[in-house]
């Protein structure tokens, strides 16, 4: 299939001058989103005891562990600003991301250690499950950092139940272990309770010699308080009993070495774990690359740096989407799938890193005479229309046909509404959208270039989709809500101001709060946002997007669960005809 | 050579970034129309200079309405 792949067709343009000098105000504001995303990563890794102190004791810190263990140049960080339930730390405390270690993609997580010696605390189990989903969905092994103190007791009825709590962590690895997906684990410092299930679920336990992992602390080993209460007596018991397990916490690499077995190898040294985890991930199952990739990798034939420039900060503005894929896909070489049939959606396929992939994006601005073809009002980009949903059905459909993964690009304000609309079966074809993608069964991602908004932002491979998006990212000019925030206000206000008109009462007090609901809408939408509430897995650069598909499409194509023999593909036949 | 810039669809003028005996370039960002809520940039359809320019910011126009004239 080398005629196919090898060398596909060539697009995109270089900038023109009259485009540089017109939106440097552009790249001026997309930087300084960018400014503000870097000063929260660096509070985030900043958060806790600081780093001398942790190395003082001995000690490395979660990052500098990171560092050590994974391949330059392949760390691709994910939910570093996540903090769903607003802690007062800013953080869940676990840092995770994709990443390869030995030359193989994992999933790769730890605990915080400068925090509270890397305890649970609120949204932090929310936080793993994105990372075992992950694992899950690309079929990828799973590495954990333990060290972890337990639950931080004074919020532990903020994440030791429930559905989705801490504990749901430990049936998560069992699970991924029944799916043939390794979970190893490097452990280190102090973990109990909690923190010995993070220890002794996973499949391999790399020990450091100090570690520990236990039922139950030396905190709790002397039991509640028998009278009920607690006085000086109480307490002089407490002291003596703190002291006796200061000394000897339970479980220690001597317990779980020498007597249970449960750690398969202790280290002396801290590096010595993660030399442990680099050797055994060399042997961890993963086809060589060659196996599926298509073409040699290939860098884009423009800059990413273009990308401060072809996507406008300014929402209302329209833009070249093709323009923006050509400085993402290898050699700026594609397919077209169906070029001439709904215009307002990009389907192909391209090559990232060798690699095959499908691609899908929302095209903007003005669709051209006479589409939508249904309607009697002009199309515009961003938004869908039938032959836009029948073609995304058809693409899905032969992605999974062909397991070719998908990368999706939402810059989306919607499917078309009305009467028209609905005749015309968008409803139908939006949920047909959804059942398509159910069928696939092959990873996908999404990138929010601008708008993710209403339904598009559900139908189009958003993370919504559980079992399928593995991560969204979000950029500097990402927008996520269900409608924009001066739509919703009209939709909210329209006939209390007819009620006020008609009964001739002063217009400002409603008039203020529409305002206040569309600042509101602005506010709960902006890119850090976004990021800290889950919306997307992870804000990056505009210049770092390709590293997010180098590292989703590689994943992808590690260890994937079924094959399709690359010249037995229907979709690239069904392109050229 | 005289090329026409039309109007592709129906909206208001947002905004001109030519003027009357400007030098233009091929595919520079001429006129900006605001239409269903988003700007649409319109090009110069060769590199040339603006003969005539037949709207001012804020005109509504209509599809296919000539909003100014390049030589080529």
């Amino acid at each position: 299939m080398r005629q196919y792949f090898e060398k596909m067709t060539e697009f995109g343009h270089p900038l023109k001058e009259g485009q540089i000098k017109r939106t440097e105000e552009n790249v001026k504001q997309i930087k300084e989103e960018e400014t503000k995303l870097a000063q929260e990563i660096e509070r985030i890794k900043n958060v806790g005891l600081p780093e001398e102190k942790i190395n003082a004791r001995g000690q490395m810190t979660v990052w500098q562990r990171l560092e050590y263990l994974v391949d330059p140049g392949t760390w691709c960080p994910l939910h570093t600003i996540y903090n769903p339930q607003n802690n007062e730390e800013g953080t869940t405390n676990v840092i995770d991301g994709l990443g390869k270690i030995s030359g193989k993609w994992a999933v790769i997580i730890g605990f915080d250690n400068k925090l509270y010696a890397g305890a649970w605390v609120p949204g932090q189990a929310e936080n793993v499950l994105r990372a075992t989903d992950l694992a899950k969905r690309l079929n990828i092994p799973l590495v954990w950092l333990v060290n972890c103190s337990g639950v931080k007791l004074p919020e532990q009825e903020k994440f030791y139940g429930d559905r989705r709590g801490s504990g749901t962590t430990f049936f998560r690895h069992a699970e991924l272990e029944q799916m043939g997906i390794p979970v190893l684990a490097g452990i280190y410092g102090t973990n109990p309770a909690g923190g010995g299930y993070q220890g002794i679920s996973p499949t391999v336990l790399f020990a450091h010699k100090d570690c520990n992992i236990a039922v139950g602390g030396g905190g709790i080993l002397s039991g509640m308080s028998p009278k009920g209460f607690f006085d000086l007596d109480g307490a002089e018991q407490l002291i003596d009993a703190a002291k006796k397990y200061k000394v000897t916490p339970p479980g220690s690499a001597k317990i779980h070495f020498d007597e249970t077995g449960f750690f398969r190898y202790v280290f002396e040294e801290e590096k010595g774990v993660l030399d442990g985890l680099k050797d055994y991930m060399k042997e961890m199952p993963a086809y060589n690359p060659k196996f599926f990739r298509v073409a040699e990798p290939k860098a884009p034939k423009f800059p990413a740096e273009d990308l401060y420039r072809l996507i406008p900060y300014n929402q209302k503005q329209v833009y070249n989407f093709d323009e923006v894929l050509s400085r993402l896909v290898d050699g700026s070489e594609h397919m077209e799938f169906r070029p001439e049939y709904g215009p307002e959606v990009y389907t192909g396929l391209c090559k990232v890193d060798g690699f095959l992939v499908g691609v899908i994006g929302n095209r903007q601005g003005y669709l051209g005479k006479g589409y939508p073809e249904y309607a009697d009002y002009p199309g515009i980009g961003g938004k869908l229309y039938r032959q836009g949903l029948i073609k995304l059905n058809e693409f899905v459909t032969l992605c999974g046909r062909d397991r070719v993964p998908i990368i999706w690009f939402q810059d989306t304000s919607g499917i078309d509404v009305g009467d028209i609309a609905e005749k015309a079966e968008l409803l139908g074809l939006g949920q047909g959208l959804i059942y398509s993608i159910q069928q696939t069964d092959v990873p996908m991602m999404l990138v929010v270039l601008r708008k993710g908004t209403a339904a598009a932002h559900y139908i189009m491979g958003g993370p919504t989709a559980n079992r399928h998006n593995a991560f969204t990212l979000g950029v500097p000019t990402t927008e996520i809500y269900v409608m924009h925030g001066e739509t919703a206000a009209v939709a909210s206000y329209s006939r209390r101001l007819v009620k006020e008109k008609d009964a001739g009462r002063p217009l400002d007090p409603v008039i203020e709060a529409m305002n206040k609901l569309a600042q509101e809408y602005h506010d709960n939408s902006r890119p850090i946002y976004c990021a800290q509430h889950g919306l997307v897995d992870e804000m990056v650069q505009m210049d770092s997007i390709r590293n997010y598909l180098v590292a989703f499409a590689g994943a992808a194509n590690q260890n994937p669960k079924s094959i399709c023999p690359q010249h037995q593909m229907l979709l690239p036949r069904t392109i050229k005809g | 050579m005289k090329h026409e810039i039309l109007a592709p669809l129906a909206g208001k003028i947002m905004q001109l970034n030519i003027e009357t005996g400007g030098k233009v370039e091929e595919d520079e960002e001429a006129i900006i129309i605001e239409a269903m809520k988003m700007e649409t940039p319109i090009y110069s359809p060769c590199n040339g200079t603006v003969k005539e320019i037949k709207v001012k910011e804020g005109d509504t126009v209509e599809e296919d309405d000539v909003l100014a004239i390049v030589e080529e």
